[in-house]
């Protein structure tokens, strides 16, 4: 009971923390909205092969997903870690029977729900704006919970190394773009060099993005890539949410163990 | 013994924020730490709390700081800012959240006089009402040992009074006490024993009253004038030894000197614009050891100096 109550208590809180803040709901979920208008709308998809989007709509969804999985939680809790510093807060939790797990915890289970919702605003968007064929599985919670976790854990670790509120932001977009576009997300493997498509492999979001991608894109005969053929441990989806859940444990045990007691 | 520190030392780089700081408290006592601007009080209070390193042999109830249960403190930090969209019930219902058992937060806003502002979102209390609803979160829990780093910095004097009294009920409740300040007023009024920190040395440490007659000084007379050289030449034609500071002038002196230090003057015909006698107080000490940082002398000297 004590843990769970502790869990419940800073979960409660850190749920009225992000939703008292209207900008920061607003552009949570205002942010995914945009991105689909912009790309799917406006830019759309030539599935007759070359221009950016060479693939059809529904390949695409596991991309947009990846990008609020990898944005939200990654900036969220590296801020809430340098406003926790900046406020001595960690001092004063450094004194209660509350764990740093169960801190990391409570910030992770409120970005499930915001992201959980995010993902659920892509997903109507994208049928709605588009000519996406999305197939639904149960699969798709578990990769966006352990997805979530993940990027939780990584910015914990960023909250830690970063001096300040404005270090998290610049630093979480310099590491986010370069990982977002280089995790087989939006840019097919086939479209960059040979060499670096191993590489591909190192970034967790590619086990994400590629899992989920064989989750919700059946590929149509005349697909220009067909999904599953790359990285390695190609695009079955249990391997690559077990690639995720391995390394969503990794990343949350670091990240915890990283938010500091004071100094 | 609640606390027992021997010989605490704490670096920075090439910084030194401790230097060898033993001192203890027992069971009920409030202790007061005070000291100049990084003197190394809140270094201190972090190492027994465990939230920093350091050196040394630390004891709190017996045990190392982190293996203290967290049921039996409450602390709170310097400059502490807790979420500020969060409702003063709230923000207590929160941290009273994180213990198996705690208080109502209706009663520890009461303690701290917010009852009429429960319902009102952190960041739109007052400077004041914010500390004292910081102070109600090292409350919740009902600790055995509180710590409280300037827990009235930016707190108006009838707030700061309404705390003393609250840490004075808590205290005879048997809750030992730990605060820092810079109101030599506070520590001389809720403290048991004090301890005067500087440059990561605790150079004194006892009682108010220990302190203050040890190194004080004598009572004074202050003079306000605009005629500062008339008046300093008669007092020195009297025999005293005046110091002056602007248009004030000081004479130590007993009360029963007042009256023939007035005659002086009225001998010598100068004008004065006001008088006050007013005995040492821990003010005084603090200015003669942590502005002169001079080391302390036998009969007072922290545990582990003599």
């Amino acid at each position: 009971m004590s843990r769970i109550g502790r869990i419940g208590a800073e979960t409660t809180a850190a749920w009225y923390a992000f939703t008292r803040r209207r900008t920061a709901v607003f552009f949570t979920f205002f942010f995914p909205v945009i991105l689909i208008l912009i790309f799917s709308a406006l830019v759309r998809t030539d599935p007759t092969g070359g221009g950016l989007f060479a693939e059809p709509a529904g390949y695409y969804v596991a991309g947009y997903i990846a990008v609020v999985v990898l944005f939200t939680p990654l900036s969220r809790v590296g801020s809430e870690v340098a406003r926790h510093r900046a406020g001595n807060r960690f001092e004063k939790l450094a004194t209660t029977p509350l764990l740093r797990s169960e801190w990391l915890l409570a910030q992770t289970l409120v970005n499930v729900v915001v992201i959980g919702l995010a993902s659920l605003v892509i997903l109507v968007m994208l049928v709605l704006t588009t000519d996406a064929s999305v197939s639904l599985s149960p699969l798709v919670v578990p990769y966006v919970v352990f997805g979530v976790a993940l990027f939780c854990g990584f910015g914990a670790l960023l909250g830690r190394l970063a001096d300040s509120q404005d270090g998290v932001i610049a630093a979480s977009n310099g590491i986010a773009i370069p990982i977002l576009f280089l995790s087989d997300t939006f840019i097919p493997p086939e479209l960059l060099p040979g060499w670096f498509v191993p590489f591909m492999d190192l970034s967790p979001l590619t086990y994400f993005a590629r899992g989920l991608r064989a989750v919700t894109y059946e590929p149509p005969a005349n697909a220009v890539t067909a999904a599953g053929e790359a990285g390695l441990i190609g695009a079955d989806p249990y391997l690559n949410l077990l690639a995720l859940v391995v390394l969503s444990a990794g990343f949350f045990t670091v990240g915890a163990y990283a938010l500091p007691r004071t100094d | 013994m609640v606390i027992h520190a021997k010989n605490v030392r704490r670096r920075y780089g090439e910084t030194v924020a401790l230097d060898g700081v033993s001192f203890s408290i027992s069971e009920g006592e409030v202790f007061a730490l005070i000291g100049p601007n990084g003197a190394g009080k809140t270094t201190l209070i972090r190492a027994l709390t465990g939230t920093t390193d350091a050196d040394g042999d630390i004891s709190v109830f017996g045990q190392p700081p982190r293996s203290v249960s967290r049921d039996r403190l409450g602390l709170l930090p310097q400059e502490f800012a807790p979420a500020d969209r969060l409702s003063a019930r709230e923000l207590i219902g929160y941290y009273a959240g994180l213990y198996d058992e705690s208080r109502s937060p209706d009663a520890v806003l009461s303690d701290v006089g917010l009852s009429d502002s429960a319902g009102t979102f952190y960041e739109n209390l007052s400077g004041g009402q914010k500390r004292r609803a910081c102070v109600g979160t090292a409350l919740v829990n009902d600790p055995d040992l509180l710590i409280l780093d300037e827990p009235t910095t930016g707190i108006d004097p009838t707030g700061r009074r309404d705390l003393w009294e609250l840490i004075e009920r808590l205290a005879d409740g048997g809750t030992t006490v730990l605060l820092t300040t810079h109101y030599m007023e506070e520590a001389q009024q809720l403290a048991d024993r004090v301890g005067l920190l500087s440059g990561g040395e605790l150079i004194a440490i006892g009682s108010p009253a220990e302190l203050i007659e040890r190194y004080g000084g004598d009572s004074r007379l202050v003079i306000e004038t605009a005629d500062e050289p008339t008046v300093r030449d008669a007092l020195i034609a009297a025999g005293y030894e005046p110091r002056s500071a602007g248009r004030h002038v000081v004479v130590w002196a007993a009360a029963g000197d007042i009256s023939a230090i007035v005659e002086a003057l009225d001998a010598a015909n100068v004008e004065y614009d006001g008088l006050s006698w007013r005995q040492p107080s821990l003010d005084d000490v603090y200015v003669e050891l942590a502005e002169d940082d001079v080391t302390a002398a036998d009969g007072i000297l922290p545990e582990g100096r003599a």
